[in-house]
């Protein structure tokens, strides 16, 4: 008999969910976490960066909003209480993922885990005992860490996200390796609180998983911000000198405070030596799955950062999680294929289904509508005329296939359009939902309405 | 005067073929040797050059239907010269008696498979000697009873998508009208069914009955992968490879009273010798071993190298040797002529130049027809043991399956020894069990005889 019904490796947002659902439907579960409940999403990622995002836009809210008829005087901010409210609400979230887990029954352990045999694991607790625990099945959620790639030398100026989320002061200067999701999010962020921000990114553009209309507004913000984008070219010869980072980006010298470094992340599956349990994982160390989540090892299950393939979001991994747990309980569970995307850049961007490039790339034939936010009368009362929803659709039956949007509150937006692709609607349903006016998500019906070229609000061509 | 373009007899067994594409408008100017059309006969696809100059006048067999050979397909002439409006009978009604000289056949490259394939398949049917067979009727179609349906009724059953064809009319003369429509979606549970919004636009468009349909969405709803799994559900034609192989497989099957005798051969010292062989620069194959093996049987068992057709029996003489090799979508059997003549290492240098012509498409017609006996070898594809249809106008086929690596008993002790099954499929019209049984024994054992291939290589 095994001491557990199922062991999940990791409580960040893969992890946790899976240990509850298990528990859920009855299985005796324990949960395994080496570092700090909630993972990185909730201790070094997505909360803790939009804390301080909500920050840094109500500063700029509160210093910019003469047009709107307020003046405000002496606007300043203090990174410091930023930076500590930030700690309490990522404390209380931690504090929360526990009390879930407890609450259905399923057993933490703290300590670093690893494999002694397909249903054997050893765990290294704080105290340095080792305690041996087996389980009929275990899923991997043990996550990733930032990439930093062995020629960047080793110093406490060049950073990790995560480093740079404990900051107590912003530099002045911020030079930011990478103009992927991470690297423009930090470089937002910091440029809104009056940082001096640099982007280099070694690809043609920033974010190159958008299509070129959703990342020309948001090359354009990010300018308009004072962020210098430098794409197209490595940054080399990178070296820190006294109290900078300098590298040079063509035949530009280019520096920093501090350099933060985004050009992705690692799985976490060296230290867990998947090899003694018959893993396999690829060359890069991430792991092949099924549709259910299950590696070569039948009852062995991994989601989240660590899939190979999977996409890097922590609410990918939360379904990969259920869906782990449901298989490794018996049912048969698959992993949904419609998710989206949410980038706090600013201004935000969402992503759902295909992308009119990926659709070009494949082969598919494909008719995009757009409804810019300038047309929309919520957008011009909030003052956040910049950017459109875009649908990706099927020429011929209208089947909605894909959205990005870019704009103000984007990342809220999505859900609609993942809704309408997860269910196959088409254009013509869209169009022929009521939508609330004022509001932004108008602009999605009205993008519908100009796949027929038949716009209320947009003059005719 | 316009001369007449006709379809090539390409190889002497055959009879008809198909005009896969034109590679020429009516109208388009043409001068010799340009490529007119591709063709498809049952072993390959190939192309056809014109042997005059001017202008194509006209095309009458348009591409996918199959014409006997020396059908008229086109006229080549002066612009605006007049030519008949229908196709003439035969060649020999052609208004320019002068019957063109067969036009150069290329084989086209549209007809190389892509994926390199071992020399191996169970069924070879491509080689068979000329004989008379009917044209291929073309499959018709079920006289379907026109439908009689009101016109709300039509529109009712479209916009629901499904098949009106499976409702019974109560209307004059069984005329299904709306009511029918309607109390057969009721009683079809048809309310009950789901389906998203854009899986039944794509079933409209592709004309599915969407109650034929099993849906795999959340709490069986309809999404659009069902539709796609439903549309790839219908019937597609066979390539004509295909339905040539299909055709000589029934053929074979319901005429050879087929016997099956299997026979293991240890071949534990020939891999050690092709290995010796293979140091020194000499690459054989173990297919080459186990040709010569048959070749060799064949000529001290002539009766398996002759054919019957029930009433008299005839030797083949020659021992030309059909290997079977698999190819996108289907296998050809190119022919090895007069093997009994080759040495080893001729044998070798012809199996692998036909090998490389059939993974290539470049056989000719003539080099797939009239082997006498055939070997498969699926030794590359991890078999223990399978048993091969004989070629219609063969005696016999052998298949040979993977050398495995088996505790074997040698001297009365166990040991670990590489054996190899092969078994033969013979007509037993003309080739008794005992004969059967010491024809097969005979391959093992020349393959077991390391002194014969000392001999030989």
């Amino acid at each position: 008999m095994y001491d557990f019904d199922i062991i999940v490796i990791g409580a960040g947002p893969g992890g946790y969910p899976a240990a509850i659902r298990a528990a859920q439907l009855g299985k005796k579960t324990a949960i395994i976490e080496k570092e700090a409940f909630g993972g990185t999403c909730l201790n070094w990622g997505c909360i803790p960066t939009k804390t301080l995002i909500a920050s840094a836009e109500r500063y700029h809210h509160a210093a910019h909003s003469q047009d709107f008829g307020v003046a405000a005087k002496g606007v300043a901010f203090d990174y410091a209480r930023m930076a500590g409210r930030k700690a309490e609400i990522v404390s209380k979230l931690s504090g929360g993922v526990q009390m879930l887990l407890k609450s259905n029954g399923v057993e933490l352990i703290k300590g670093a885990a690893r494999f002694e045999g397909t249903n054997r694991l050893s765990v290294v607790q704080p105290d340095g005992a080792t305690r041996w625990l087996s389980a009929a099945s275990i899923i991997i959620a043990a996550g990733s860490d930032s990439a930093m790639p062995g020629f960047l030398p080793k110093d406490k100026r060049v950073m990790d996200s995560r480093a740079f989320l404990d900051l107590t002061e912003l530099p002045k200067n911020l030079l930011i390796l990478g103009g992927g999701v991470i690297g423009c999010e930090f470089a937002c962020m910091a440029a809104a609180l009056g940082t001096k921000v640099t982007v280099v990114e070694m690809l043609e553009d920033i974010v190159v998983v958008l299509d070129r209309d959703v990342r020309r507004v948001l090359r354009k913000r990010m300018e308009a911000l004072g962020i210098t984008l430098l794409t197209g070219a490595p940054l080399t010869d990178i070296a820190v000198k006294k109290d900078k980072v300098t590298g040079t980006y063509k035949d530009q010298t280019v520096e920093g405070d501090v350099l933060l470094v985004a050009v992705g992340r690692r799985p976490n599956t060296a230290a867990l030596d998947l090899a003694r349990a018959g893993v396999k994982a690829d060359e890069r160390g991430t792991i092949p799955v099924d549709a259910q989540g299950r590696t070569n090892v039948a009852s062995i299950f991994a989601v989240g950062d660590l899939v190979t393939g999977s996409i890097q979001l922590a609410h990918a991994a939360t379904q990969q999680g259920v869906a782990a747990a449901e298989a490794a309980s018996g049912f048969k569970s698959k992993v949904e294929k419609v998710c989206p995307s949410c980038i706090f850049t600013s201004p935000e961007i969402g992503l759902a289904g295909l992308t009119e490039a990926k659709a070009q790339q494949l082969g598919i034939a494909v008719k995009t509508a757009v409804f810019p936010f300038s047309a929309l009368g919520k957008a011009m009362a909030a003052g956040e005329t910049d950017g459109f929803v875009k649908w990706v659709c099927d020429p011929v039956t209208g089947q909605a296939l894909g959205a990005q949007a870019v704009g103000c509150h984007a990342t809220e937006l999505i859900s609609e359009a993942a809704l309408a692709i997860r269910n196959e609607l088409t254009i013509d349903e869209i169009g022929n939902t009521i939508h609330c006016h004022p509001t932004l998500s108008e602009a999605w019906m009205e993008a519908a309405h100009a796949f027929h070229g038949a716009c209320i609000h947009l003059p005719k061509r | 005067m316009a001369q007449a373009v006709i379809f090539p007899k390409l190889g002497q067994t055959m009879e008809e073929g198909a005009i896969v594409k034109w590679l020429k408008k009516e109208g388009d100017p043409v001068v010799k040797g340009d490529i007119l059309f591709e063709i498809e006969t049952d072993k390959a696809n190939l192309e056809v050059e014109s042997f005059f100059e001017g202008v194509l006048l006209k095309i009458y067999v348009r591409e996918g239907i199959t014409v006997p050979v020396n059908t008229v397909v086109g006229y080549v002439g002066a612009a605006g010269e007049k030519v008949p409006d229908q196709a003439p009978k035969a060649a020999a009604a052609a208004p320019e008696p002068a019957a063109p000289p067969p036009p150069a056949a290329v084989p086209a490259k549209s007809s190389a498979p892509s994926a390199p394939a071992p020399v191996a398949a169970p069924a070879p049917v491509a080689a068979a000697p000329a004989a008379p067979r009917p044209a291929p009727q073309p499959a018709a179609a079920a006289p379907a009873a026109r439908l009689v349906i009101s016109p709300r009724a039509k529109a009712l059953a479209k916009d629901a998508c499904i098949d009106p064809e499976r409702i019974t009319g109560t209307g004059p003369n069984g005329r299904i009208v709306e009511k029918d429509v309607l109390a057969y979606l009721a009683a079809s549970g048809y309310d009950a069914l789901r389906i998203t919004p854009a899986a039944k636009r794509l079933a409209a468009e592709k004309g599915i009955d969407i109650l034929t349909v099993r849906g795999s969405g959340d709490a069986g709803r309809i999404m659009v992968e069902d539709i796609e799994r439903a549309v790839r559900r219908r019937p597609v034609a066979l390539s004509r490879m295909r339905q040539i192989i299909a055709r000589r497989l029934v053929e074979s099957k319901q005429t050879i009273p087929h016997f099956y005798v299997t026979v293991k051969a240890d071949i534990t010292d020939l891999m050690a010798y092709r290995a010796d062989l293979k140091a020194k620069g000499f690459n054989y194959s173990v297919n080459d071993f186990v040709l010569e093996a048959v070749i060799l049987s064949l000529e001290e068992f002539p009766i398996v190298n002759s054919v019957t057709d029930g009433k008299t029996v005839s030797w083949r003489g020659d021992v030309d040797l059909g290997m079977a090799v698999s190819v996108e979508n289907g296998l050809v059997v190119p022919v090895i002529r007069a093997a009994q003549t080759l040495t080893l290492k001729e044998l070798n240098a012809q199996t692998k130049a036909l090998a490389e012509k059939a993974r290539t498409g470049k056989l000719t017609p003539d080099e797939m027809t009239g082997s006498s006996f055939t070997v498969s070898n699926m030794g590359m594809m991890s078999v223990d043991q399978f048993m091969a249809i004989i070629n219609p106008g063969e005696a016999g086929i052998l298949a040979v399956s993977t050398g495995r690596q088996v505790p074997a008993v040698v001297n009365g002790e166990i040991k670990i020894r590489t054996v190899m099954a092969m078994t033969l499929s013979v007509d037993h019209r003309i080739v008794d069990g005992s004969v059967g049984a010491q024809f097969t024994n005979a391959i093992k054992s020349k393959l077991e005889n390391l002194e014969l291939w000392k001999s030989l290589v």
